[in-house]
């Protein structure tokens, strides 16, 4: 204790220093710092009096004012220029030309737990500026980095208000958790939709594994890295952005009419064995209804975004107001987002800073039917979607059976979900600098969260197999009580040709989630102040719940070191303690990195060559884990399900057993990472290439055991650590920048990422996972996992052609004329499971973006495309058939139809046999491009928004997912899912474009 | 000088929050207990425990692997008596077995082994438990002889099903008890009577209310008298079935109102497996023994739908023929019209539940039990061994019994059968059960082990010293890693 206290004392005095060497004789500088390229004047430069931490800010017309000494010396700094010194010498005004870095070498890049200079960093990490975001008009932040960063795939979901996945370098883990961590303003979460893109100042993602290092046991999947607005010291600026705008379905696909359908029908009868008679008498029906036509629409959407920032010297603040209201392109679907941020930054002392950021978020939605896609795909034309008397069309009344037998109308008309979610979150923090070089930050962070699905289901009869015999109320609540602490202590200092700087810290977090459903029938509704458990019949009630809680303490350190500005090297290490795996061997978890680079330019040999004005070689090493596996998974539990409640005498009473294996003790997957860069810059930094080649491996991944049935076991696998996952590629990223003459400025950006994905050393050997699908894929799996291979691929049988007649398929047994016929891989002469071979991979091996800008002017245009190839698709829409679903119009076109009608496509009689089965038929080539977004705007003179007291207006048409190009014959080759999973199209909301108006007002 | 003050305070409560910060963080911090999961080291401590692990025993017996499709595709569909069902495109797998192109890595077979083993774990979980547990001894022996019952139930259903199969009499200690070979069937059966000997020694003849459904003496003698008689055991199948007719069990008077919900557990019954629809609890409430036979679009999926060939069966008049068929556009004693709307021309009527029950939310039919054993198929099954063992007066007797219980009073149809010939006996025995026990998943089984399979289902491509059982499931024969052998005939 003694020694503590010593060491406060110490702290102390030096505290008092550095006060005192702010006391000298003032005087007040004024100037204007301006951009040596246009010469327009420069808002938030930030000035401060050298050797101190007194400083201002240039207001929105780039004038500043300071109170410094008379002969201080003025540090003038702007991200993406070069800074400058000004010594004061007396001088009260000081103006200032600030030069453009040329980018890139002075920027500046968020790391872990600091910044960094870019030309310093030894890993890989992708940085995309808050405007590159706020430019998509996307409502999502993480929607808008599609195509933006080499190496990290999107898929974007349709459905209002729904995440996109996000996967960095490919996929390393199969039960494990697969998104990136995500930490705003080091508050760490699992999902951002709540943020308001407009917020956002900057993201970085790490990519490489020596810069996740630092974040150790959840960050195998990358992290996301999000720095949110700050204010600035100036009067107060107010910006206005607001959109509006219309979605429009794209690439939909042609169905068949109820002619067609009705032909396709009767035929695929004619083909059964023994044949069925025909079901329709007459086939001349029309076109029917056209269910897409019927149920989806042009959808609006708005969003609206009010900030409003400025400061003083000692404090600044940040507040915004963020509003998003958009339609779904499916009837009644809505989603509705309110957010507001507050953030505030007190210099209390010189030496002490401190502040909190806090968001609230509200969203609304009411929710999609579940399956209303693949309802919408299968429906029958031959039904009408009202009968003449205002009854609904009923399928039944057709005679379609179980595949078809659902009036989507009426599946839309009576579904009432709505899904409501609550969040606050934040952090407060506290920063101390001493002894000159030293940093001490203590932060705070907390993310509450409620959510809450409200579904009711009225008492109602479409039809007999669309009816609610009683109402139904179903309420989901979900909690999310989430703590973190963080302390870190920086050492940053610079001598001679050396630089120093050093990290330690120390974190404890807590996550608490907790789930709750209840339900009652008979609830009447009359108003939504009816919807309430308590009003239904009590013997109908029922409520179940379940959490889950987890905790972490973790210790971290992490030394910077450069040379001259051309030896660098980074290393950390971080020691993670997880809750989830108390009890075991593996409850601590080191995970350490190590990073080198070589800026060659600065080399006294490079002085003289013209080719490069930049030239780097950077390779790292690090290691991370996956916590996200599967919770209490070494525990065997006892079983007491409602599916062990015994009935006797027509009453229940509890069952409860053990029905599963002692597990094997599962700890976390452990991934080391390499990856070797080389940057680049030619003609004065003006071209930028960087390269980067890696190779991680997930060590010990989780992978299924299968167990025997005969265990009576009821899971028919168990899971350990006992798989390793590849993924090895290349990240190219290209830039080119340039003002023309004539005054245009432009910057085209291209990058590519290639991915190679595979298992590796399956400890249990050659038995394969098989997954993908099932109800989605007419009951079979669609997917295996296996050693040697990439992670679900998409297995069946290869079709080799259709038979022509009854007796060329003699020799199968269960096949006949027009059906598929498949490959007998083993040479039995019987056609079965043993007979599956690899289809496709899910897995894209190529994704890719082009981004460009270019301002001549008062316009601007940006200009984005994006694309992925070498992937497959699976069209389960397609294949998944359980009787008389609607068929595609171009099958009909090209369905067999009598010998020498078709080789490739089977007759109509899709359902039967095995010819929904998983095969080379429904597996399509997924890849496409798409122009992700274009943006022309307009800024109007200043001599004009000046009138209207406005610092600046632009007004601009955006238009995002307008062409989009794939060859696949689903509605959209963006499909996702599960590792084991992916790539599997049913039930996919369809693509859409949206074309927006907006205007940005700054006052 | 207050400044100084300040900043001092500020600095030591910074680092003080810190220190105090990394020192209150002990190991407790990490040490969470799994959340709303009980570990399976605090079960089987207590009576309670014991009452449960039985419990579950049962419950498991209406899981989808023991009653609906895939029960009827190894139990009913290779069957004269039962088609597909629905339209004719909806799960054409169900024709692999009709037709009998089915190999060995069809979904169904591994789904009906896993659903028998599953039962098998759960009795096994309480015949190696529950004897550690401090308890009330009569309890205990009862609880134990119910897990037997219930073990020896679904051995039985998987040896007629695959023959040669593993068996598993003890929950796995290690993974070095995982891998057991297949025994020979003949030691299978000889596990069911001992299985079943044991449990009959103990089982009460009845239980009150509150037990209502549980396995009973009647239950553990019957069944061991049908295991009987699919080995030709005759004098051990009239000694049971003798034995369970001095119960007090009696036909059902009305034969069609015996399949109904009201009088489920009846005089009549054996042994049920329990199904409730319980409000409030739709994952209890799970059996889909009737949704999937319901009339299709109606009351379910229409599948395992009662031939043409069993229609034109019944003898002229049989009041079973209507009790066992829903005709489309007929209407139902209980009022329901089956729509003329619908994909086929019968459903299974002994599985049928009012339309009226339906609760939506909530499996159509989920209240309806399934009848494992009745007391007409003791009385059957008596007469056979009694015809067997030359015995035509007692075979007359106790098939008149049944013959008179469907006839409901009408002395016109179905006329006592009198002839003592015991090969037109043994027919009329075997028709007799063919319509008695129609839709009940007996058939199929029922005729191979009359040595008839070929003459019967041969036209539909049933063929000897291959069909008498399925393949064993492929999966389960790769994972063995090759040391369970596939059945004869099956690649």
């Amino acid at each position: 204790m003694k020694r503590i206290f010593t060491r406060i004392s110490v702290l102390a005095a030096f505290c008092l220093l550095t006060i005192n060497v702010a006391i000298a004789q003032n005087i007040t500088v004024k100037g204007k710092v301006i951009d040596g390229g246009d010469k327009t004047s420069l808002p938030g430069v930030t000035i401060l009096i050298k050797g101190t931490q007194n400083g201002t800010q240039t207001d929105a017309n780039g004038n500043y004012s300071i109170s410094a000494p008379a002969n201080a010396t003025l540090v003038f700094n702007f991200i993406g220029y070069t800074g400058q010194e000004q010594a004061v010498n007396n001088r009260t005004t000081i103006d200032v030309v600030l030069a453009s870095s040329t980018q890139q070498l002075e920027q500046v890049v968020v790391v872990g737990y600091g910044t960094q200079r870019k030309i310093d960093v030894t890993g890989a990490v992708g940085a995309v500026k808050g405007e590159d975001i706020s430019k998509q008009a996307s409502v999502n932040p993480i929607g808008a980095l599609q195509g933006k960063v080499a190496g990290v795939s999107i898929t974007n979901v349709g459905t209002p208000g729904g995440s996109p996945q996000i996967t960095i370098r490919g996929t390393g883990t199969i039960y494990g958790k697969t998104g990136p961590l995500y930490v705003v303003d080091g508050v760490w979460y699992d999902d951002i939709n709540f943020l308001n893109p407009a917020d956002i100042a900057n993201i970085s993602i790490l990519k490489d594994a020596s810069s996740q290092s630092i974040f150790g046991i959840r960050a195998a999947n990358g992290v996301v890295l999000v720095t949110t607005v700050k204010g600035k010291r100036g009067d107060a600026v107010i910006n206005y952005n607001g959109t509006v705008g219309v979605q429009k379905v794209t690439n939909l696909v042609e169905m068949a009419n109820a002619s067609e359908y009705a032909t396709a029908v009767n035929e695929a009868y004619s083909l059964l064995v023994p044949p069925a008679a025909p079901l329709f008498a007459n086939t001349n029906l029309g076109e029917g209804t056209d269910w897409y036509d019927q149920a989806l629409r042009n959808a609006f959407v708005t969003n609206h975004q009010l900030s409003i920032s400025g400061g003083t010297e000692k404090s600044t603040y940040n507040f915004s107001l963020g509003y998003l209201n958009q339609d779904g392109i499916v009837e009644n679907n809505n989603y509705k987002r309110y957010t507001a941020r507050l953030s505030n930054d007190f210099q209390v002392f010189q030496p002490l800073k401190i502040g909190y950021n806090v968001t609230g978020a509200y969203s609304k939605s009411k929710d999609a039917p579940t399956s209303i896609f693949r309802a919408l795909y299968s429906a029958s034309p031959v039904v009408p979607v009202f009968n003449a008397d205002g009854s609904y069309g009923d399928p039944n009344a057709f005679n379609l059976g179980n595949g078809s037998n659902v009036n989507p109308q009426a599946t839309l008309d009576f579904f009432n979900q709505n899904t409501s979610k609550y969040k606050i979150t934040g952090n407060v923090y506290a920063e101390l600098k001493f002894l000159q070089n030293f940093t001490f930050k203590t932060s705070i962070g907390g993310d509450f969260g409620q959510e809450e699905v409200r579904g009711y289901v009225p008492k109602y009869k479409a039809s007999n197999t669309q009816q609610s015999t009683n109402s139904k109320l179903d309420i989901d609540r979900i909690e999310n009580r989430n703590w973190i602490i963080e302390n870190t202590l920086t050492y940053d200092k610079k001598w001679n040709d050396h630089s120093l700087t050093v990290l330690a810290g120390q974190t404890a977090q807590r996550n608490k989630m907790y789930t709750i459903n209840a339900e009652a029938m008979n609830v009447p509704y009359s108003s939504e102040g009816d919807l309430y458990l308590a009003l239904g019949d009590a013997a109908s009630r029922s409520l179940i719940d379940k959490g889950e809680l987890s905790t972490f303490t973790s210790y971290f350190a992490r030394v910077n070191y450069g040379f001259k500005n051309k030896y660098l090297l980074n290393a950390s290490i971080r020691r993670d303690g997880a809750s989830q795996f108390f009890g075991s061997d593996n409850v601590w978890g080191n995970f350490p990195s190590i990073g080198a680079g070589w800026v060659i330019t600065n080399e006294e040999f490079m002085k003289d060559q013209k080719i490069f004005s930049n030239l780097k070689l950077r390779g790292s090493w690090g290691k991370v884990g996956n916590a996200g596996v599967p919770f209490n998974p070494s525990t065997q539990t006892v079983d007491q399900s409602a599916a062990l409640i015994a009935i006797f005498g027509g009453i229940p009473y509890t069952g409860a057993s053990i029905r599963s294996l002692v597990p094997p003790q599962l700890f976390w997957e452990r991934s080391a990472g390499t990856d070797v860069g080389l940057e680049m810059g030619f003609l004065n930094n003006r071209l930028n290439v960087e390269v980067d080649y890696y190779s991680r491996k997930t060590e010990q991944a989780i992978f299924d055991i299968p167990v025997l049935g005969s265990l009576g076991t009821v899971n028919s696998s168990i899971i350990a650590n006992q798989a390793d996952i590849q993924n090895r590629g290349f990240e190219f990223l290209a830039t080119w920048s340039d003002k023309t003459e004539g005054g245009l400025t432009y910057s085209i950006s291209g990058n590519v990422g290639i991915n190679n994905n595979k298992v590796l050393n399956v400890t249990s050997g050659a038995n394969p996972i098989y997954k993908g699908g099932a109800g989605l894929t007419s009951g079979y799996l669609s997917t295996r996992t296996v050693n040697n291979r990439p992670i679900g691929e998409f297995f069946g049988y290869q079709v080799e052609g259709v038979f022509q007649t009854d007796a060329e398929a003699a020799a199968w047994p269960g096949f006949k004329k027009g059906d598929f016929k498949f490959a007998d891989i083993n040479g039995d002469g019987v056609i079965d499971l043993r007979d599956r071979v690899v289809l496709g991979n899910p897995n894209p091996k190529f994704t890719y973006g082009l981004n460009t800008n270019f301002a001549y002017k008062n316009f601007d245009l940006t200009l984005d495309i994006q694309g992925v190839a070498d992937v497959d698709v699976f069209n389960a829409n397609l294949s998944n058939r359980f009787g008389n679903e609607n068929y595609t119009k171009d099958f009909f076109d090209n369905r067999w139809r009598g010998a020498g009608t078709s080789n490739t496509y089977a007759s109509a009689n899709l359902a039967g046999g095995l010819n929904n089965a998983p095969n080379s038929f429904y597996v399509e080539k997924g890849d496409y491009i798409r122009l992700r977004n274009i943006q022309l705007g307009y800024t109007l003179p200043q001599a004009v928004s000046s009138k209207w007291k406005m610092q600046k207006l632009r007004v601009f048409l955006n238009a995002q997912n307008a062409v989009n190009l794939f060859g696949y014959k689903g509605f959209s080759p963006e499909v996702g899912g599960t590792p084991t999973n992916a790539g599997i199209d049913t039930n996919v909301y369809p693509l859409f474009a949206t074309y927006n108006f907006g205007v940005n007002v700054t006052f | 000088m207050k400044k100084y003050i300040n900043i001092q305070s500020y600095c030591a409560a910074a680092a003080f929050t810190a220190v105090l910060f990394m020192a209150s963080c002990k190991k407790d911090f990490l040490n969470v207990p799994p959340q709303a999961q009980q570990p399976s080291v605090t079960f089987w401590k207590t009576p309670e425990d014991a009452l449960k692990g039985v419990n579950a025993i049962y419950a498991n017996l209406r899981s989808w692997d023991n009653v609906a499709f895939n029960a009827i595709a190894i139990e009913s569909t290779g069957s004269d008596e039962a088609d597909k069902g629905s339209t004719p495109t909806d799960a054409t797998f169900f024709n692999l077995f009709d037709q009998f192109t089915v190999t060995s890595t069809q979904g169904s077979l591994q789904g009906f082994w896993t659903g028998q083993y599953q039962n098998i774990n759960l009795a096994n979980q309480v015949l190696d438990n529950v004897p550690n547990i401090s308890m009330d001894a009569g309890l205990k022996a009862r609880y134990l002889a119910e897990a037997k019952f219930i073990r020896a139930y679904s051995y039985f259903r998987l040896v007629r099903a695959y023959g040669n199969v593993v068996l598993r009499l003890n929950v796995p200690k290690d993974n070095s008890e995982y891998n057991l070979p297949q025994s020979d069937k003949a030691a299978v059966y000889a596990q069911i009577e001992k299985d079943l000997t044991e449990a009959a020694s103990v089982l009460p003849p009845s239980y009150g209310a509150a037990d209502l459904g549980r396995a009973t003496k009647g239950a553990a003698v019957g069944l061991h008298a049908k295991v009987a008689l699919y080995q030709k055991k005759w004098n051990d199948v009239l000694t049971y079935t003798n034995q369970v007719m001095g119960m007090g069990y009696d036909l059902f008077p009305d034969f069609e109102k015996g399949f109904r919900t009201q009088n489920e557990n009846s005089i009549e019954s054996v042994f049920e497996i329990q199904a409730e629809l319980i409000p409030g609890n739709a994952d209890a409430s799970n059996s889909q023994y009737s949704q999937v036979q319901g009339v299709a679009g109606v009351m379910g999926w229409g599948f395992n739908t009662p031939s043409a060939v069993l229609a034109s069966a019944f003898e002229t008049g049989d009041p079973r023929r209507d009790a066992t068929i829903l005709f489309k556009g007929e209407t139902t004693p209980q009022g329901d019209l089956v729509p003329i709307s619908v994909p086929n021309d019968y459903y299974n009527q002994k599985s049928y539940v009012p339309f009226s029950t339906r609760v939506s939310g909530f499996n159509e039919g989920a209240q309806q039990n399934i009848r494992v054993l009745r007391f007409a198929d003791i009385l059957l099954m008596n007469a056979e061994a009694a015809n067997e063992l030359d015995n035509p007066t007692q075979a007359l007797s106790s098939l008149n019994r049944v013959r008179a219980r469907a006839r409901g009073g009408n002395a016109s149809i179905l006329p006592n059968v009198t002839t003592t010939i015991k090969a037109e006996l043994r027919s009329a025995i075997y028709q007799e059960r063919r319509v008695e026990l129609a839709m009940e998943n007996d058939r199929y089984f029922d005729v191979i082990r009359q040595g008839r399979g070929a003459e019967v289902f041969g036209p539909k491509g049933w063929k000897a010293n291959k069909n008498e059982v399925w393949p064993i499931p492929q999966t389960e024969i790769d994972l063995s890693g090759g040391l369970l052998k596939q059945n004869p005939g099956y690649n």
